[in-house]
């Protein structure tokens, strides 16, 4: 097996970093929400993944200038993106908030992000408009667009000035299956077009469906980075713990630890099973079989650590 | 510059707020209606304690503006709008300038109106003297506006705390403490009413107008200058 990327390297496949975050750590009070974080992010989709609280808006924050790190130092484009509000021209930045002006109609608000960014052309504000598939809707208050709506339109927000990098948070919130195609073929388009675009998610597919690269952020900590592919063949290899409720387990775990696809089995002392598993797909169709011909009632199976916070956890402690 | 003005302009003029404004501003118009209309009729200078400083300069005034002005960034960080802003391309400064100017455009025709109708029914019908308490309004809420913008970028509680000064220190220091009125919003606004009509106002002045002129400089520049700092180095939500 691959063993996944050091967490500490350093994405640049031999280009020169767009982004570079460099022993950057951050701390509110004695939370320390960001810690020694290095990588360098170039033109491409980069995955920022991580569960839910790991760190990766206040990262975001940082690579965008809206906030100081504690320690260490964010360059993009060879500058401190900090206080530097020329370099802004060349960023679009789409925020985790889905607040919008709901007064404003949604192309007033394209109109108004572009003036700022010193857009004048009118067809500057088509296009962005056009790109997230939403001109029937532009004239209508922001106010009366469902969530997605609102996401897309914040994005022709962010795309109109024409910016060179795209720093998204958590972009495809409330986003409709369809809806959530389109953006990725969007995305994947403006990558192409030699943008630099980072994008942060909680959702393991989505990153894997878009990003070239990935950076995984567990408990504020770069735990992983590097091409998608390794990170996927470490999960494909985690051992999974099933729970197992029978009415004759010590009978039922002599039979289980028999199947190829079981690793290991223990045996709590209250008659609970725990398999441990890397062939789940198989135990899945084993186990009810095995049950049957031994006459053994199976009365709970349940995964133990299906959530996105034992998978990052796991490959954390690899 | 413009699209932040008409953003603000459009973000403070909410019906709810603009109603109790009006209410508000119509205090000191009925007061001096009421006072004028009765035998015993306070002088130029009960009235001037009374009503101009202590009710509008001292109150009304500042009341609209801390609603009003204290809003124009607090509401773009309660709703984390703020970074549509200050992630353009633009010099802070010219975040700040606009939205402190549409704070200013907001509540100024409200204590304007109320101003000249008070002077005016105080005054029978004096123009100059309604204009000179118009004037010395429409300073004020220059410079409540600067403090209360930087105010509403300080804290969330910027309501609280500026009630607190509203009452505490424009209320109750300024009108028992006379060293406190040379740092006094509600006095400056007064010596600048003074300034206008030196005819009507002569020998009131608690300091000159030229103090006056250079105090109020200084506070608006200063506030203004505050606000603009602490969008500079403020973490943006």
């Amino acid at each position: 097996m691959d063993a996944l990327p050091a967490a500490d390297a350093v994405t640049t496949n031999g280009e020169a970093p767009v982004i570079r975050v460099d022993r950057v750590s951050r701390w509110f009070g004695s939370v320390v929400a960001v810690s020694d974080v290095t990588f360098s992010v170039t033109p491409g989709i980069t995955g920022l993944l991580g569960p839910n609280g790991a760190g990766k808006t206040t990262l975001l924050r940082m690579m965008t200038g809206l906030v100081d790190p504690s320690d260490g130092t964010v360059t993009v484009f060879g500058e401190p993106v900090r206080r530097n509000p020329p370099l802004y021209g060349r960023m679009g930045v789409m925020s985790e908030h889905e607040t919008v002006y709901g007064f404003m109609k949604g192309r007033d608000f394209v109109r108004m992000m572009g003036r700022l960014r010193g857009v004048t052309d009118e067809a500057a504000v088509d296009k962005a408009i056009d790109r997230v598939d939403l001109a029937e809707a532009a004239d209508r208050p922001m106010g009366t667009y469902s969530r997605g709506m609102r996401q897309r339109m914040r994005l022709a927000g962010t795309l109109v000035h024409d910016p060179e990098i795209l720093i998204l948070d958590e972009p495809l919130n409330g986003a409709d299956p369809r809806q959530r195609v389109h953006f990725q073929s969007l995305l994947r388009k403006l990558a192409a077009e030699g943008r630099t675009i980072v994008l942060s998610s909680h959702i393991l597919e989505e990153v894997e469906q878009l990003a070239d690269t990935v950076l995984l952020i567990v408990n504020g900590k770069l735990a992983a980075s590097g091409d998608f592919r390794a990170i996927r063949v470490a999960l494909d290899e985690r051992p999974y713990h099933v729970l197992v409720v029978s009415d004759s387990p010590r009978e039922l775990a002599a039979a289980v630890v028999q199947l190829g696809s079981v690793d290991a089995v223990n045996v709590d002392p209250d008659g609970t099973l725990v398999v441990l598993s890397r062939n789940v797909r198989d135990l899945q169709i084993e186990l009810p079989r095995l049950a049957q011909s031994a006459s053994i009632s199976l009365r709970r199976v349940e995964p133990l650590d299906d959530s996105l916070e034992s998978v990052f956890g796991y490959l954390v402690e690899r | 510059m413009l699209p932040i003005f008409v953003l603000t302009l459009r973000q403070l003029s909410g019906k709810w707020r603009l109603s109790i404004m009006s209410v508000l501003a119509l205090l000191p118009v009925i007061i001096a209606v009421l006072m004028v209309s009765f035998e015993g009729a306070p002088t130029v200078r009960e009235f001037e304690d009374a009503v101009l400083s202590g009710i509008l300069a001292g109150a009304i005034s500042p009341l609209v503006v801390l609603a009003i002005a204290s809003a124009a960034f607090a509401n773009e960080i309660e709703d984390s709008t703020l970074a549509n802003l200050v992630l353009a391309p633009i010099p802070r400064w010219q975040i700040v300038v606009p939205k402190l100017l549409a704070a200013i455009c907001v509540s100024g025709p409200f204590i304007a109106i109320s101003a000249f109708l008070t002077g005016y029914f105080a005054y029978s019908a004096d123009f100059r003297s309604a204009l000179a308490v118009t004037g010395a309004a429409i300073v004020g809420v220059a410079l409540y506006s600067s403090a209360f913008v930087w105010l509403g970028l300080m804290t969330t509680r910027a309501i609280g705390y500026g009630l607190i000064y509203i009452v505490l220190w424009e209320g109750f220091f300024s009108s028992f403490v006379m060293g406190v009125r040379f740092f006094s919003v509600r006095y400056y606004s007064i010596a600048w009413m003074h300034g206008f009509d030196a005819r009507r106002f002569a020998g009131f002045d608690d300091f000159g107008f030229g103090l006056a002129v250079v105090a109020s400089v200084a506070v608006f520049g200063g506030f203004l200058l505050l606000a603009i700092r602490r969008l500079r180095y403020m973490d943006v939500p």
